[in-house]
């Protein structure tokens, strides 16, 4: 008898533990039934969070999202969280949701806990398992590392929980809209042009357009986009800003911009050389009446000589500063011209 | 007075052929660099591969070589070659050897390999001439053509020993654009299909394909849009793509594809467009204008509509394949990284900078753009001429069209990748030639005729001072030919001599001393005489620099077989290093016929071609979980990895090394790359953090991961690798690749054993041992007192199975690597 008292007390214990067990997840059930994540205060954070009994997992982002804390990356890193949850809310299989539940905790709402974590960043992403003790650091998910984005958060869960989130990204409609808009405003403007279309046909337009995307690409416009390099690098030591790398394998975003406006400078310069010929060419036929000769350097009435020289200077010297900026870069090659 | 055009016109054709058999001379021999420092040797990767199926066809016969199955390529699945190949390279050269042999001119079939990509630039050089020539004039075309005989953008790809697909299939793209200008600029059915014939033998050399497939139809909805559809477009169009689509079914490699695919769709599209365009055209002239209206404008939506829902639904149940990935790497730049990492692993996939867009294509690159804009300010000029001009000119701008989506086009896919440099390079040949042409004429015809008004003597005589050595440059400016030049001339020369000197500036300031020295008649209407000649010099001086650079950088660049590694001792000797082929002898000598060897893939044709032995991998990827596999065992501990390698049968294991030497590209820079193929897809296995140092970095050195250091490449890279010094007072294991000394030099081997080492420490093989069938257990693992056990991980437990039992329940001094996760 004096054994079963004891015994019973256990019993009495576990049950009312299993109890709140189970009146912990009704409650997590119904916290996240209307929206995917818990919102946490003190007392949810002590109940649902640290105290032991559980058999469930929770994601936990701390976070500083009010306007007053400056924290330029939490809002991303929350979109991210957001859909992770949300994918998990809408995708997941009963049993899983019972597993993992997503959870904020925001500075404004509940800095103690940030105290009691002894946090003091944001965004930061920890995950709390199940058999975690009240005292135990939880388990970081590396932003610096893995990134913010929701697939990552969504493979960390599946590292850390097993259960699989099938990440669905709510369809981006910025981007479509923007497109469409613009195509809309580009066909009302044809609309309302409809009489005088000849503009379309204006070659010089469509020249700048194909001479454009010509120097963009060939300036290695499109590495930067992939590659984001920084915009110029400064030296520690000196202080002295660099905009040209010194490797073959690298660029920045400064020197492809040198690079482009040189190639556009060259092809000027030949075009000018061109366009003196061509206007000398005209006046000679017509004349010297010739004054409505095809191109846009006629406008300036440059004489054409000093077109044809001014263009050629323009071709050696800006070909000699791209051949000077690719040595600079392409260490070892032994031809240069004007200037070393 | 017609026997004098006569002979004038034989002149030009004369001079054609002259300047055209110079460039093919001149381009055939600045690509034999390699030749003449090492040997004829096929060079690279996927030549060898060629070379090997090349082989095997020339012994086996056509049909065998079609039905080939290679047991000796990705062991155990092997490879059914005549389908998964593009046989238009070996069926070339398979020809040229053949009719050799009929002549009774027996070589080898190596040498026919070897020299083939620069027979064929000589061809290339030819087309370009040729397409160039329809869509603006002679002399553009041999500009053009000079260039791309020489220009290293297609030089990369086609320097001797380089036997790859690239190398026809530029002549082939060349060719076929060429026909299909013609074709259109004479709606004749017969140019069309020879279009078509030219393209079935492109689609049987190069995957590239796709990229003319898809830019002749956006040239003629380019043409449609525009309202310049014609009859001729109509012919030209459905014949050649009719003829075409069946055509290049009969490749084995490309199949269904044509009909099957969402590449090839908007051609498919273009055709139907065509129809109801020819349609419309036929009607309008014999219905109301009303009904025209509701017939085409209603008809037109539904149609649309339609289409698109039948496309979708055609890809949604499967019977049209939607766009791959290679595809959509394309397009959405990032795609390939996240999703692809085999694909975004190979260097020549990465995107271009703008150093190398220079270094292949140096002044050409500047000129270029010149030579779009003309084009494109041609393309409208038919208004200010009269009619019958006006349908020449018609015709005309249509093809300039065809030259700004091809410039346009390819400029952008030359961005996304490197390896797309190789279709951007014709392209900016012919506009490149354009230019100069264009600019040529006008400051050299028009001296011409000034110089006869004025009569100066003194050129006179220079001309006939000079004119013996003129034609030594005329072959590179073949424009001068067609007119007088008299006086540039003499200048050319002694500017020629400083340009090759690589003192390019001085050139520059002779020419301005000329220019004030001359510089007395100024004449008010136009450009004086001087500056036309000084013009002309300058941009003479451009070409000789051109011709420099480019054989720089052939030379340099782009004429290392990389089978064979060269480099220099400090007093300026040659040193060869040829430890490549040394290993793979002695794979061929030593080891069974049927030995497996895994490798990274990079050297699977090597091992295939060289060794001829049985691979697991090899470069071509198609089968990546294959690749993982590999990836996995390279990345995983001893243990894991032997049973990766019993699954696998692997005899051998290779490995590339080059901290001995510091040859970069070895398979420890490659290795995140196996680590993250691996990763993708055994997630649970292999975790790429784990690779990383504490601060997250890539490294083999004193702070390089438990994981790292137990890894199979990191084993079998740095084995016995403390040993050597490099100088006295340097540690030993200085890794001259990495430049630190590496983490762990007291590296044991259990499951494996050093087979063979190169004599640069190159190629490193290794055998795997066979484990008796009782696993020993070594004396080290049972805890003596006062003695320290070796390390053991965990899951060495697995395998000494009797381990736990033998130690009982004493496991001190046994130290376990606790896993380490990056984790902070």
């Amino acid at each position: 008898m004096r054994t079963l008292v004891p015994l019973l007390f256990v019993l009495i214990a576990v049950c009312s533990a299993q109890q709140t067990l189970d009146e912990k997840v009704q409650n997590l059930v119904d916290l996240t039934t209307r929206q995917s994540i818990v919102k946490f205060n003190m007392d949810k954070w002590k109940n649902l969070v640290r105290m032991q009994p559980r058999n469930y997992s929770i994601i936990v982002m701390f976070t500083a999202l009010s306007p007053g804390v400056n924290c330029p990356i939490c809002k991303p890193a929350y979109d991210e969280f957001m859909i992770v949850a949300n994918s998990h809310r809408y995708a997941s299989t009963e049993s899983d949701r019972r597993k993992v539940f997503f959870g904020i905790v925001d500075y404004e709402d509940a800095p103690q806990i940030f105290q009691q974590m002894n946090l003091n960043t944001a965004p930061i992403l920890y995950h709390f398992g199940p058999k975690l003790g009240a005292k135990k650091r939880p388990e970081q998910m590396d932003f610096q590392r893995q990134g913010f984005d929701a697939d990552a958060i969504g493979r960390f869960v599946a590292d850390q929980t097993e259960v699989q989130i099938r990440v669905i990204r709510p369809p981006n409609y910025t981007a479509p809209v923007v497109i469409a808009l613009f195509i809309l405003l580009l066909l009302g403007m044809l609309y309302m042009k409809r009489n005088s279309l000849d503009f379309l046909l204006n070659r010089t337009m469509w020249g700048f357009v194909c001479l454009a995307i010509t120097f963009i690409f060939m300036s290695g416009q499109m590495w930067n986009h992939i590659r984001g390099p920084p915009f110029m690098i400064t030296n520690p030591q000196t202080k002295e800003p660099s905009f040209i790398h010194g490797s073959t394998q690298f660029q920045l975003i400064a020197e492809t911009y040198i690079v482009g406006l040189l190639y556009a400078l060259v092809a000027i310069g030949f075009i000018c050389v061109n366009e003196a010929a061509d206007a000398s060419n005209y006046k000679e036929k017509k004349g010297g009446s010739g004054k409505k000769t095809a191109g846009v350097f006629s406008l300036f009435s440059i004489p054409a000589n000093t077109l044809a020289i001014v263009g050629l200077v323009f071709i050696c010297i800006f070909f000699s500063f791209l051949l000077s900026v690719f040595r600079a870069k392409y260490r070892g090659y032994p031809y240069s011209f004007l200037f070393s | 007075m017609t026997s004098k055009t006569t002979s004038r016109v034989g002149a030009t054709t004369l001079l054609t052929i002259v300047v055209l058999a110079l460039a093919w001379l001149v381009g055939f021999a600045s690509r034999l660099f390699a030749i003449v420092r090492f040997e004829s040797i096929i060079h690279e990767f996927d030549p060898w591969f060629n070379y090997r199926a090349t082989h095997h066809m020339v012994q086996h016969g056509f049909y065998k070589f079609l039905n080939w199955f290679d047991e000796r390529a990705w062991y155990p699945l092997g490879r059914i070659v005549g389908g998964t190949v593009y046989p238009g390279l070996m069926v070339t050269s398979g020809l040229i050897h053949w009719i050799l042999d009929s002549l009774n001119f027996h070589v080898h079939i190596r040498e026919v390999c070897v020299f083939l990509a620069p027979t064929f630039s000589g061809l290339t050089a030819i087309a370009t001439y040729f397409l160039t020539k329809e869509l603006w004039s002679p002399g553009a075309g041999l500009f053009a053509a000079c260039f791309i005989a020489i220009s290293p953008g297609y030089t990369s790809r086609s320097v001797a020993g380089s036997y790859d697909n690239e190398g026809i299939a530029i002549f082939a793209l060349q060719f076929t654009y060429f026909l299909w200008v013609k074709s259109l600029k004479t709606g004749s059915i017969m140019w069309a299909s020879m279009c078509a014939l030219s393209y079935f033998y492109m689609v049987s050399a190069w995957g590239g394909y796709v990229f003319i497939i898809n830019l002749i139809p956006l040239h003629a909805l380019a043409l449609i849009i525009m309202g310049r559809y014609s009859s001729r477009l109509f012919v030209s169009y459905t014949s050649f793509y009719c003829l075409a689509t069946i055509l290049s079914m009969q490749v084995p490699f490309v199949g269904f594809q044509p009909v099957r695919t969402s590449e090839h769709m908007p051609a498919f599209g273009v055709f139907g467009l065509l129809q109801i365009v020819a349609l419309m055209h036929y009607a309008r002239n014999r219905i109301t204008r009303q009904q025209f209206m509701t017939l085409f404008v209603g008809g037109l939506t539904i149609l649309g509509g339609l289409a698109v829902v039948v496309y979708f639904a055609l890809v949604w149940g499967g019977y049209v394949a939607p766009f791959s990935g290679r595809f959509y790497s394309l397009w959405d730049t990032g795609y390939a990284k996240i999703h692809i990492p085999i694909i975004a692993s190979v260097s020549e996939h990465q995107p271009t900078t703008w150093v190398s867009f220079f270094f292949d294509l140096h002044i050409t690159a500047a000129v270029f753009p010149v030579g779009l804009w003309y084009c494109i300010k041609k393309v409208n000029d038919e208004r200010v001429f009269s009619e019958f001009r006006l349908r020449f000119e018609r015709q005309a701008n249509n093809l300039f069209i065809s030259v700004i989506l091809y410039a346009v086009s390819a400029v952008y896919f030359a961005g996304v990748m490197v390896r797309l440099m190789l279709t951007l390079t014709p392209a900016v040949c012919v506009l490149a030639g354009i230019g100069f042409s264009y600019t040529f004429e006008k400051y050299l015809k028009d001296e011409e005729t000034k110089e006869r008004s004025s009569s100066t003597s003194s050129t006179a005589k220079d001309e006939k001072l000079y004119d013996k050595a003129a034609k030594n440059v005329k072959s590179r400016v073949p424009d001068c030919v067609n007119s007088n030049v008299s006086s540039p001339v003499s200048c050319v020369l002694s500017v020629r001599l400083c340009v090759v000197d690589g003192n390019s500036h001085y050139a520059f300031f002779f020419c301005v001393s000329f220019m004030f020295h001359n510089a007395n008649e100024g004449e008010e209407t136009g450009v004086s005489s001087n500056v036309r000649t000084i013009i002309s010099i300058i941009l003479v001086i451009f070409l000789l620099m051109f011709v420099v650079h480019a054989t720089y950088v052939t030379s340099n660049a782009y004429s290392h077989p990389s089978v064979v590694l060269q480099s220099s001792t400090s007093n300026g000797d040659r040193l060869i290093m040829d430890d490549f082929r040394e290993a793979y002898h002695w794979l061929r000598e030593n080891t069974a016929d049927d030995a497996r060897v895994m490798s990274w893939w990079d050297y699977g044709y090597q091992i295939a071609g060289m060794a001829n032995r049985t691979t697991l991998v090899d470069n071509n990827t198609w089968n990546n979980s294959h690749i993982a596999l590999v990836g996995k065992a390279m990345s995983s501990n001893e243990s894991a990895a032997y049973e990766i390698m019993t699954e696998l049968d692997v005899d051998y294991i290779l490995v590339i090394f080059g901290g001995v030497i510091g040859y970069s590209g070895d398979d420890i820079n490659k290795f995140l790359w196996m680590v993250r193929i691996a990763q993708g897809e055994h997630p649970k296995d292999i975790r790429e953090e784990n690779y990383f140092t504490a601060s997250g970095e890539y490294s083999t050195g004193a702070g390089a991961s438990e994981t790292m250091l137990n890894c199979l490449m990191y084993k079998m890279s740095y084995y016995r690798f403390g040993e050597t010094r490099v100088g006295y007072n340097q540690a030993g294991g200085f890794d001259r690749t990495r430049g630190y000394v590496i983490g762990k030099t007291d590296i044991k081997l259990e499951y494996i054993e050093e087979a063979y080492t190169t004599e640069n420490w190159l190629v490193r093989i290794y055998k795997r041992k066979k484990l008796p069938n009782r696993p020993t257990v070594k004396e080290a693992t049972i805890p003596i007192k006062g003695k320290k056990a070796t390390q053991v991980n965990k899951q060495d437990l697995t395998l000494t199975f009797n381990f736990n039992s033998l130690q009982g329940k004493n496991k001190k001094g046994v130290i376990r690597p606790t896993p380490t996760s990056a984790k902070a």
